[in-house]
């Protein structure tokens, strides 16, 4: 059987992987590639649960970490919000019960709308405000349709026709999965604190204002975690309306605070200054 | 305390003065909380000269930024909520330097001050000072110097308090005095063997060193 002939089979029969099950994928590959230890795992929102993971998995491995925009497990409004996503998915005819490679279709209205719901998610009301508001999309006054009057419905349309061209719908399944399943402080008898006990890791964690999907509160109760077991942390919060989405987009301030952290811990390592 | 709102004092010197006042105090090689440590010179200073493990918090994004910026661990939070999520004994010395009448619980913070660290060293402004004094005596107005440079209406500083006010709460909540200075306008110390109703008049900074009974 061929690789592609395998894949279509697998469909969802494949078990659910975790964010540890990840982060372990990642160890065995630098285990593979010859790196002992990493200088810095940095990474936003799943990125963020993976940097969390990597230090509680492999503490000697992380010098320092950066969980930027997440949380140590996923809220139930987040979970609720990736459910949608899924049954979104899943009531679209042509996933088929998974199986729709090989059917030779795509569930590509069902993912659209997965992703319109998450895009919501990744902005602040704030932003859309000043990006959109209640802007007409080409055209001087309503219709009073349900064609895509208004600037937001036509941007929403678009992020969700371009995700489909590269993204499966059974892998957003499986990840969205692996980000509600996370819960680190569940792994350790419900103290996240025991999570990163003795960590030597040097942490820095940031969040955004306007972000709320991974909010700020839940950065705090990883510096709370991370504070009670002494570990060396610092935490930002850096003000801005681009909401979950932020880490992706252009943040000075994001910028300024990598580089210091980055600094100190190669000053720290031993390494030589970071070029310009 | 916001970097932009640090109290401003008789010039640069004086400021000066207070960090290395307080950072004399401090034990080479010790671990240190800085409290409202605005943009990091404390710790900057303490790290550099006596080697400690440094850590902050502060309250301003700037200042947070400043200082990891530069390399310091530093927190983003309120003396006033954050103290509280911090353990006993982490710290050999947690420092409060001219933040305290800027907190809205001095006690309660001073109280968790010497939870976290077996050692709290604290700087303030004496509002007991003569030119203070002399403000509402004589122009019954609330006092404005060049040290305390805000009207009432824009201040920070809501808790302020005189050398003999902080003797009372040092007190009240069962710490011992280790060490106390107190320096004059000119950012002199001040004869140690001087009464205190001296310290209270003609103080402008005063520095303690607090630890548990």
């Amino acid at each position: 059987m061929s690789l592609t002939e395998e894949i279509k089979s697998y469909a969802l029969d494949l078990p659910v992987v975790t964010v540890r099950d990840m982060v372990r994928a990642q160890a065995m590959l630098i285990d593979h590639l010859g790196i002992e230890t990493l200088f810095c795992v940095a990474g936003g929102s799943m990125g963020g649960m993976q940097v969390l993971q990597w230090v509680a998995s492999y503490p000697e491995r992380v010098f320092s970490a950066m969980p930027i925009a997440a949380a140590h497990k996923h809220s139930s409004q987040n979970i609720a919000f990736h459910e949608v996503g899924r049954q979104a998915i899943m009531a679209d005819p042509d996933w088929r019960g998974g199986r729709y490679l090989e059917a030779g279709v795509q569930p590509i209205k069902g993912l659209a709308v997965a992703r319109m719901a998450a895009h919501i998610t990744y902005m602040s009301d704030e932003a859309l405000h000043r990006k959109f508001g209640r802007k007409l999309q080409n055209r001087l006054a309503p219709t009073f349709s349900f064609d895509a009057d208004f600037q937001i419905e036509s941007y929403l349309r678009h992020q969700g026709k371009s995700f489909v061209e590269r993204f499966d719908a059974n892998s957003y399944l499986y990840v969205t999965r692996a980000m509600d399943y996370f819960d680190l402080a569940g792994d350790y008898d419900g103290s996240l604190a025991l999570a990163f006990r003795g960590t030597k890791t040097r942490f820095c964690v940031v969040s955004f204002t306007s972000d709320w999907l991974f909010p700020t509160s839940d950065s705090r109760a990883i510096v709370h975690a991370l504070n009670a077991g002494g570990a060396s942390v610092s935490f930002v919060e850096i003000e801005t309306d681009k909401g979950h989405d932020a880490f992706l987009t252009d943040v000075p301030e994001l910028l300024t605070t990598t580089r210091g952290f980055l600094e100190a811990a190669a000053r720290a390592r031993g390494l030589a200054r970071l070029k310009e | 305390m916001p970097v932009d709102k640090m109290p401003r004092h008789g010039g640069r010197d004086a400021a000066r003065v207070d960090l290395l006042l307080v950072a004399e105090m401090v034990d080479s090689g010790s671990r240190v909380l800085d409290v409202g440590c605005g943009d990091g010179q404390l710790l900057r200073l303490l790290a550099s000269s006596r080697g400690v493990d440094a850590r902050g918090l502060e309250i301003s994004q700037k200042g947070v930024n400043q200082c990891v910026a530069t390399g310091l661990s530093v927190i983003q939070g309120d003396a006033d909520t954050d103290l509280a999520d911090y353990p006993a004994d982490a710290f050999d010395y947690v420092i409060l330097s001219q933040t305290l009448q800027a907190t809205r619980q001095p006690k309660a913070v001073l109280e968790h001050m010497l939870r976290i660290g077996q050692r709290a060293i604290v700087s303030f402004p004496n509002f007991g000072h003569w030119r203070i004094r002399s403000q509402i005596l004589l122009k019954g107005r609330m006092p404005v110097t060049e040290a305390l440079a805000y009207s009432w209406y824009d201040t920070p500083n809501i808790h302020f308090c005189t050398i003999h006010d902080f003797i009372g709460l040092v007190d009240l909540i069962g710490a011992r005095i280790e060490r106390a200075v107190a320096l004059d306008r000119f950012g002199k110390k001040m004869q140690v063997s001087a009464p205190w109703w001296v310290w209270n008049l003609f103080g402008e900074q005063a520095v303690f060193t607090l630890r548990r009974r």
